[in-house]
């Protein structure tokens, strides 16, 4: 089933000397339970592309759907809330909570009682493979690898259907990058997730269900 | 969920947090203090400006001294005296210069006399003058204690009858005429209490009368010309041949005689009139003050009601009360002395009061004046500045008809009748102006009861707040930045992953600012009421030694003992709510603009730019 679709998106910013398009008529499409890959390369448009996906910016052109409605109609912020979460490279926990309560902080934004947002991120950390331990660990305290897990949670956290990652096995080695692109397959295979990942990692990109090129800000699907 | 989010993150910074508190607690006292100082100020200035006032008073200078002599027989020499003379006098004009800013006047009082035997003066006249018809038992020179025989009283006392032999010396003049046995002579004496000068009250010092000169007028026209009056200076009798009373002189004598038989010197009592009592310097001085009723309203001086202020002991010994009528026929008027002078001590009232017709003058003015107020206090020092015994105080328009014709005295500006009020603090200026007048012959002394020092010293609190304030400001400002920028621009990436989780701008802006609103809020309370506290605290303690003595100038309308500098009021809450609403108005404008310059970034570029 289809979720996530772009059409004819285009996107260009103008910096002091001269005007970018960053985003060239991308049209494409992402159904439930996939796991998707975009590769370019360095300022290809790639993040950008993301970008516009998590409702962060706003198409210059075209439009992104969201199952079938206009993200441009919606509210971006409860569309990021509810519908989609982002996952990044330097996994960007909150370094003055604890991994349960970078887990549980969506779950507050959303008015979940405490108790209840607990129990599911208590849940959750056990699902992206992290054991009590890590529970009341500060991020400064954990690996690279037990801090991307924690964010893997954080963004499955609020309970929506589409993770997006920008480059979230950047900056791991090649056993927790092994271990984090397994979770993120887990969770589009098993859990229904639409997963869709930035990446430079051509091993990353082949255990994804699709592939996507993303050149000079145009978008054509390799696989 | 905000302010709890808010605050649980700042509350896992608790060494930053904690040394943010302190330092915005120091720099918010601070800056408290320094409010707090100037509010203590302001408060005293008001209380002082209320309490204070600057009076100046006017003295002509002589143009030259007189030597006087005056021959006394009792040691056969004469004594030397002087006198202040003046070519002319300068006219009270002269004080209106642009620029002088007068609260009130400049004034010249006037006192007058008021005749009315409905009332006694107390403490009564010692006016001991006699009008007798004399003869000597033989020729005799009276340079020396002679032996004349009473054969006439026509002003006298229970001491003297007909037939007494009274010892009577011409002690003041230095050529006294020879006195013929056989003739009868028509005297005005006085008692004096010896012969020798130097030995009078001893108890061998007998009793002798001396010359008391009662014919001559005072009398000056309106600008103090003399006028001419045919009495010769010093004339004291006159020999009473065959139908003496029916000649001028004779009559002259006749009218001396009624002005005697009005007992004068208990039922003329000085009325002083005046556009501000607060002028008067016995009340500047504190000598006297309004003890009940009230004093004069400004419509009362404006329009010239006939209301009064009078004398306590006055008003007991005539039984009259706030709210009485009393009648003031004013028979002279004064233009040299203040009331004080004439009347105190034992020349209570005593003023020839034949003009230079020789007739006793008439009434000029006569009303019913309503007492409005009664002051008590120091009267009859006799002095320049001293309330005069019985001395009634009315408005000067309230004197409706001109007193040209019955001027007993007439002289230059003098600090007892001259004066006026100038704002506190602007003797300088007020001095400065003058100066360039270019007149010389005036002398002016202020007096303000030690503001210009309280001024001064408030001065330096003044610089010392601003100080305060100034260093107080700066701090809070820096700690506030600084803390701004740890707590805000430093959490842009704390705002870009809440932005991605969905957090509207609004939501991430009070994730952000509550925490440190609150903080703020903290710190500035206690620290500006601490501030507060303390300069209280401190200008309690040093006010009492560091200002000055108010007292001398706080008797005006009540008789309090001094201005308390600050009270130990009520907490002036208003006084540490606004530091507290700017600090927090400032802070909120500083971390808003933080947290604004964090939600204009774009989340991806800033959370990629940070990953790369």
């Amino acid at each position: 089933m289809e979720i996530l679709r772009a059409e004819h998106v285009s996107y260009s910013y103008q910096t002091k000397y001269q005007k970018v398009d960053a985003v060239k008529d991308v049209s494409c499409a992402f159904e439930q339970g996939k796991f998707y890959a975009i590769i370019g390369e360095s300022g290809s448009g790639k993040s950008t592309f993301l970008s516009l996906l998590a409702g962060l910016d706003v198409p210059s052109e075209g439009k992104i759907y969201v199952q079938g409605q206009s993200l441009n109609q919606m509210d971006r912020d409860a569309y990021r809330l509810n519908q989609a979460s982002v996952v990044y490279q330097s996994f960007h926990l909150f370094p003055l909570l604890t991994a349960l309560e970078n887990v549980m902080l969506p779950m507050e934004f959303k008015k979940i009682r405490k108790k209840d947002a607990s129990v599911r991120a208590e849940k959750l950390l056990k699902r992206v493979g992290l054991g009590e331990r890590i529970f009341r660990q500060f991020p400064k305290m954990m690996s690279g690898g037990e801090q991307q897990r924690v964010a893997i949670a954080r963004a499955v956290a609020a309970g929506g259907e589409i993770i997006l990652a920008d480059e979230p096995t950047g900056n791991l080695d090649s056993e927790n990058e092994q271990k984090i692109v397994e979770l993120l397959k887990e969770l589009a295979h098993e859990d229904g997730y639409t997963v869709i990942v930035i990446t430079h990692n051509q091993g990353v990109a082949a255990e994804t269900d699709h592939v996507f090129r993303m050149t000079d800000g145009k978008l054509e699907q390799v696989r | 969920m905000m302010i709890k989010n808010s605050i649980r993150q700042l509350w896992r910074m608790k060494g930053r947090v904690g040394l943010f508190l302190l330092l915005l607690l120091l720099a918010s006292g601070l800056f408290s203090l320094g409010r707090g100082f100037q509010a203590v100020n302001r408060r005293n200035m008001e209380r002082y400006e209320d309490s204070f006032m600057t009076i100046g008073t006017v003295e002509q200078k002589a143009d030259a001294v007189q030597e006087i002599k005056s021959w006394d027989a009792g040691i056969k020499d004469y004594h030397i005296y002087s006198r202040s003379t003046y070519d002319s006098y300068v006219p009270l004009s002269v004080l209106d210069f642009e620029g002088a800013n007068y609260l009130s006047g400049p004034e010249k009082r006037v006192f007058y006399g008021a005749y009315n035997p409905d009332y006694v003066m107390y403490p009564r006249g010692l006016f001991g003058s006699i009008l007798v018809e004399v003869t000597p038992p033989e020729d005799v020179l009276p340079d020396h204690p002679v032996e004349l025989t009473v054969t006439r009283i026509l002003m006298g006392n229970s001491d003297l009858w007909e037939g007494l032999n009274i010892t009577f010396c011409n002690h003041y003049d230095p050529d006294p005429e020879m006195l013929y046995a056989g003739k009868t002579y028509l005297m005005s004496l006085q008692q004096r209490p010896g012969h020798d000068s130097e030995k009078q009250f001893a108890e061998d010092s007998p009793l002798e009368y001396v010359p008391y000169s009662m014919l001559e007028s005072d009398q000056v026209g309106p600008e103090g010309e003399v006028l001419q009056d045919e009495v010769e200076d010093g004339a004291f009798y006159d020999e009473v041949t065959e139908g003496f009373y029916e000649t001028r002189r004779g009559k002259r004598w006749m009218e001396l005689l009624k002005t005697l038989d009005l007992d004068y010197t208990n039922h003329i009592f000085p009325v002083t009139g005046t556009n501000d009592i607060h002028l008067i310097m016995a009340f500047y001085n504190g000598d006297v003050w309004i003890s009940s009723g009230r004093e004069f309203t400004e419509e009362e001086y404006a329009d010239g009601e006939k209301v009064c202020l009078i004398n306590e002991t006055f008003a007991r010994t005539n039984d009259l009360e706030i709210g009485d009528s009393i009648r003031l026929p004013l028979l002279y008027a004064n233009h040299r002395f203040p009331a004080g002078r004439r009347f105190g001590r034992n020349g209570l009232g005593v003023t020839p009061l034949l003009n230079t017709k020789g007739e006793c003058y008439p009434i000029f003015e006569d009303g019913d004046y309503t007492i409005v107020g009664m002051y008590d206090g120091a009267t009859g020092f006799s002095d320049e500045y001293g309330m005069g015994h019985n001395e009634i105080i009315i408005p000067t328009r309230s004197v409706k008809n001109s007193d040209a014709d019955n001027i007993v005295a007439y002289g230059p500006m003098r600090g007892g009748t001259t004066s006026f009020q100038i704002e506190n603090g602007t003797i300088r200026d007020y001095l400065e102006k003058w100066n360039q007048q270019g007149i010389d012959n005036l002398e002016i002394t202020f007096y303000d009861g030690g503001y210009t020092q309280l001024e001064a010293g408030i001065e330096n609190m003044k610089q010392i707040s601003r100080i305060l304030v100034a260093m107080g400001l700066i701090l809070v400002l820096m700690v506030l930045l600084y803390f701004t920028w740890l707590f805000i621009i430093r959490q842009g990436e704390r705002t870009a992953v809440e932005r991605c989780l969905g957090l509207s701008k609004k939501k991430c802006f009070l994730s952000l600012f509550t925490g440190l609103f609150l903080l703020v809020a903290c710190g500035s309370v206690v620290g500006c009421t601490a501030g507060n506290l303390l300069s209280r605290e401190i200008a309690g303690r040093m006010g009492p030694v560091s200002y000055y003595d108010t007292s001398f100038s706080n008797g005006l309308i009540s008789n309090e003992e001094s201005v308390q500098t600050e009270e130990a009021s009520e907490f002036p809450v208003e006084e540490v709510v606004w530091p507290i609403a700017g600090i927090l108005l400032t802070a909120s404008l500083i971390s808003g603009a933080g947290i604004w310059l964090n939600l204009r970034a774009e989340p991806m570029d800033m959370l990629s730019k940070r990953g790369e």
